[in-house]
């Protein structure tokens, strides 16, 4: 009555696609423009459905696919170990939220990474060569090209595995590989290549203009004036400033995100920062990441040449999780040493940040906490008295960034109750929104909605405990997708960015401030 | 031995019978089962909360609004997991075989067998109660689309680029002004 337990080998499985379990197939016109430019390869573009049994694969597909993994085989070191040294010990089989979710063992990070390593067995190892299926090899076949769309698509390459194995397997750049290959041969997501397109044109995931970018700022700088009758004047493009400010280009127009846009405004001017926008690097978020090495390449490119054209000193980056795992994980060998920078130094404290010697970009957690500790700024908690809050750890910024404590420094000084989430949900091994790397799209909400119950699951347990309503975050992705993860696992509970609840509590000279009973949210 | 009695009785192995069988719907159910930790292991441990308090509920043939904060701990889960409506309200309806199951294999207890109608009905209603969650739950899936989708954020996909649109334009114009 309820479903049976299969009774076959996981390789006799084969993936099959219907509406809500798959993201929609990248338009054609997206990836024909894409591979029009410099420096990226995005071929066989075509209109094409995975519910379809014929996916329109170049004639030469399977030869496409093996001489693409034995490139990247010599490449990375990485996938060349990675591939190799897995025992299947299990440690990351249940780590997974996807896994936690779905219950499908294809979603154990070590079986979806086998999803590619019984090819790599069969084709470039001896012993597969000779016995094929008996040492876990298989052949390429469009079946297992299938499915490597299906679960290179069901991972958010969140590193929760990677945490637990002892070989320190980094799973997600196993998911990173299978979706090279996949765009090889044309197979890619929309909601992936069309952000990447737009911030390739235009510099942001919207395709805003400079123009309309500018725009969407002085409104909200509207809205800070009628809220706390400050009247902050942002620069734009402006050369010889001290600081260049770049934030994930949600947080300029999309809710929740524009109230955490609000606070870094309010910030920055009751500390008077000499800084400009850019309304070219007008993106944070690079979802090149999610996409290809070049790809990936090119847009972070994109933030240190605007720096260099405007000659400022130093980066400030706002809220956002995977820009900053391009930034610590992969900057330095793709773009780097931005020698032309200088290391950052806070001009309000004189603390000089050595951890970003070489990338010249800092965190605007890292940035306020020091502000905080230094007493640069003025903060009264009672103006977040509406909050009760927890904070969700990006995965980005955890396990890539190790930025840990100064977001929770940061809460402990702007808000009066804030309460963890259970050790095993939080830190290092914080569970994902399960809508990252380009999943947040509206069409796979389900899997969306499973993905993110390990994550939901413990936000209700401090909601039921302690009352709480808010769950502070500092990623512009989780501040669009725990959004309505929440909505649909607890309602009662809202998503913020840290920065936001800083803005609530900003006493700044000069303010004539509403009585605001949320924040930067209230309606007057 | 009045029914009540009875589940109290058998309550562990129903319970137990119970919960494997619904775990058993997932494709690899082991860890759902064995893992404790309710963080680790949301789906089986909510799984089994929920299903413990329902029977609970019925053993103390509690008011059937009660029912609902237990049963909406299960069917919110299996509503977004891959399943057909059907599947995913299965487990409460399946008590009736657990319950049968159970209680004819004990000798004490088999005189009951033709006496479960009251119980019977109270499991059917348990039963319409989750499928209203379960069109609940649905319903706020696609409330959560339209949601998104009016936020905007559909922007970063479904809107040409603006100044894609306004180079193509240009072309146009300079096309119509070029013999």
């Amino acid at each position: 009555m309820t479903g049976s337990i299969p009774t076959k080998s996981w390789m006799d499985v084969p993936a099959v696609f219907k509406p809500g379990n798959y993201a929609y197939p990248a338009k054609a016109e997206v990836i024909r423009y894409l591979d029009s430019q410099k420096g990226v390869s995005f071929p066989n573009a075509r209109e094409w459905s995975p519910e379809d049994d014929d996916w329109k694969l170049p004639e030469n597909w399977k030869e496409i696919i093996l001489q693409g993994l034995a490139d990247r085989l010599d490449r990375f070191r990485s996938l060349k170990i990675f591939m190799d040294c897995c025992v299947r010990c299990g440690a990351c089989a249940d780590k997974c939220h996807f896994f936690l979710g779905t219950g499908d063992p294809k979603n154990m990070p070590v079986l979806r990474a086998e999803l590619l390593r019984s090819v790599y067995r069969q084709e470039f190892t001896r012993a597969g060569k000779i016995l094929g299926k008996m040492v876990g090899g298989r052949e390429m076949t469009v079946g297992v090209l299938k499915e490597w769309f299906m679960y290179a698509y069901q991972c958010t390459e969140c590193r929760r595995c990677s945490v637990f194995c002892p070989y320190g397997i980094d799973t997600a750049e196993i998911t990173m590989m299978l979706r090279e290959l996949l765009h090889m041969v044309g197979v890619g997501i929309n909601w992936a290549m069309e952000p990447v397109s737009n911030s390739n044109r235009t510099g942001n995931h919207m395709g805003l203009t400079p123009q309309a970018f500018k725009g969407n700022v002085e409104f909200l700088c509207d809205d800070i004036e009628n809220l706390t009758g400050i009247r902050v004047n942002p620069t734009f493009n402006r050369k010889g400033a001290e600081v260049l400010f770049i934030t994930p280009s949600a947080d300029v127009f999309a809710e929740p995100g524009i109230f955490t846009c609000m606070g870094y405004l309010l910030l920055f001017e009751a500390i008077g920062l000499d800084y400009t926008w850019s309304t070219y690097a007008s993106e944070g978020g690079n979802f090149g990441l999610f996409t290809s090495n070049e790809m990936m390449k090119k847009l972070n490119g994109k933030m240190y040449a605007e720096a260099k054209r405007l000659g400022v000193r130093w980066i400030l980056g706002g809220e956002c999780g995977h820009m900053w795992r391009v930034l610590h994980q992969y900057m330095d060998t793709m773009n780097g040493p931005a020698d032309f920078l200088e290391i950052p130094r806070s001009p309000l404290t004189g603390t000089v940040f050595e951890q970003a010697a070489s990338t010249k970009m800092i965190h605007i957690s890292e940035f306020t906490a020091d502000l905080i500790k230094n007493n640069k700024i003025t903060l009264d908690k009672s103006r977040n008295a509406h909050v009760v809050a927890t904070f969700h750890d990006s995965c980005n910024t955890s396990r890539a960034m190790g930025l840990l404590e100064e977001p929770r420094y940061i809460l402990d000084n702007v808000v009066e109750n804030w309460f963890e989430m259970p050790p095993n949900t939080i830190r290092e091994q914080t569970f994902c929104c399960g809508s990252g790397t380009a999943l947040n799209t509206d069409e796979i909400m389900e899997l969306r909605m499973r993905s993110g119950l390990p994550r939901a699951n413990a936000v209700r347990y401090v909601h039921e405990k302690h009352g709480v309503n808010t769950l502070g975050c500092v990623c512009a992705i989780d501040r669009a997708t725990l959004t309505t993860l929440m909505n649909y696992w607890v309602p009662e509970v809202q998503v913020a960015g840290l920065s936001e609840l800083v803005g609530n509590a900003l006493v700044i000279d000069g303010e004539q401030r509403q009585d605001l009973t949320e924040g930067l949210r209230t309606l007057v | 031995m009045e029914i009540t009695e009875a589940l109290t009785s058998k309550k562990k192995e129903i319970l137990s019978l119970w919960i494997e069988r619904t775990l058993d719907s997932y494709t690899a159910p082991g860890f759902f089962k064995s893992a404790k930790d309710p963080f680790a292991n949301p789906v089986g441990s909510n799984i089994t909360a929920g299903l413990t308090a329902l029977l609970e509920l019925l053993q103390a043939d509690a008011d059937i609004q009660a029912f609902g904060k237990p049963l909406d701990q299960v069917v919110r889960i299996r509503a977004v997991q891959d399943f057909t409506p059907a599947q995913a309200v299965a487990p409460f309806l399946e008590l009736k075989w657990v319950v049968k199951q159970v209680f004819s294999g004990d000798k004490n207890m088999q005189p009951l067998l033709g006496k479960l109608d009251a119980l019977d009905c109270r499991i059917d209603q348990m039963g319409l109660m989750a499928f209203n969650i379960y069109s609940e739950c649905r319903e706020q899936l696609y409330r959560n689309r339209v949601r998104e989708l009016k936020s905007g954020s559909a922007i970063l996909t479904d809107a040409a680029c603006p100044s894609a649109l306004l180079r193509r334009e240009q072309r146009g114009v300079a096309a119509k002004i070029e013999p």
